[in-house]
């Protein structure tokens, strides 16, 4: 199993710390396919993002993620300080083409197998898992 | 990223970005379709050849400006993205939306 931990802050820090995680795992892991790879990555950032750009807290957010790649699945936990989101985190459909915004949650859910959030005592966790495709080697 | 952009015909721009199309970069996206619109050029292909990464903020941005540069008579075209790209135009549709070519000198042969 290959494990990756990132603390950090919003503001400042952006996603890019983020994709820079992702990439040090996929080095190490050259067996895990392309697709199953790319669509980890964007629903993943798109959560990042929605936590950069919607979380509101009086105070610096402060965010623990933690990124595991093993045989079955690529899993990550993303714990946040701010305020409840208040967001409905069932099913979207996905906008028309026309939207310009609005898409983030519903590509999370096309993307990975599970999606999962909870509110715990001061924080936010969101969880999200990819089943990794049968290999074909 | 800056992205920059090139005048191929009269009215033709070609504008190009490199590396990651989010929510950090799609406001640049957005100013550079906007100066071309105002400049005359409304016309756009956007060239992802250099686009590694494309997410909803990204996508969000590319929509508004074809939007834009329909407004102005114009379209706006893309070429050659990538697999992450043309995954996330899949998934929201978009591929039925924006016409894709091969290079972005392609994009107004018609």
């Amino acid at each position: 199993m290959t494990e990756r931990t990132l603390l950090f802050r919003t503001p400042p820090d952006s996603v890019d710390v983020v994709h820079a995680t992702l990439e040090s795992i996929w080095e190490e892991r050259g067996d895990i396919d392309e697709m199953d790879r790319m669509m980890f990555d964007t629903a993943l950032i798109e959560l990042v993002s929605n936590v950069i750009q919607h979380a509101s807290s009086t105070t610096t957010i402060v965010c623990r993620l933690d990124v595991t790649a093993d045989d079955n699945a690529l899993r990550a936990v993303l714990v946040d300080t701010a305020d409840p989101p208040g967001i409905d985190t069932g099913r979207r459909e996905m906008p028309d083409e026309f939207a310009e915004s609005g898409r983030g949650l519903a590509f999370i859910q096309a993307l990975v197998t599970v999606f999962e959030y909870e509110r715990m005592e001061g924080g936010n966790v969101w969880t999200i898992t990819k089943d990794r495709s049968p290999s074909t080697s | 990223m800056t992205f920059t952009t090139e005048k191929i015909e009269p009215d033709i721009a070609i504008i190009r970005g490199d590396e990651k199309l989010n929510m950090v970069t799609a406001p640049e996206l957005r100013e550079s379709v906007r100066r071309s619109i105002s400049g005359g050029n409304a016309r756009i292909v956007v060239d992802l050849s250099a686009i590694t990464f494309m997410d909803s903020s990204g996508l969000g941005a590319l929509v508004g400006c074809l939007k834009s540069a329909r407004q102005a008579g114009g379209d706006l075209r893309i070429a050659a993205p990538s697999k992450q790209v043309t995954m996330v135009l899949q998934l929201s549709n978009l591929d039925r939306v924006l016409a894709k070519f091969d290079t972005p000198y392609d994009a107004y042969h018609d």
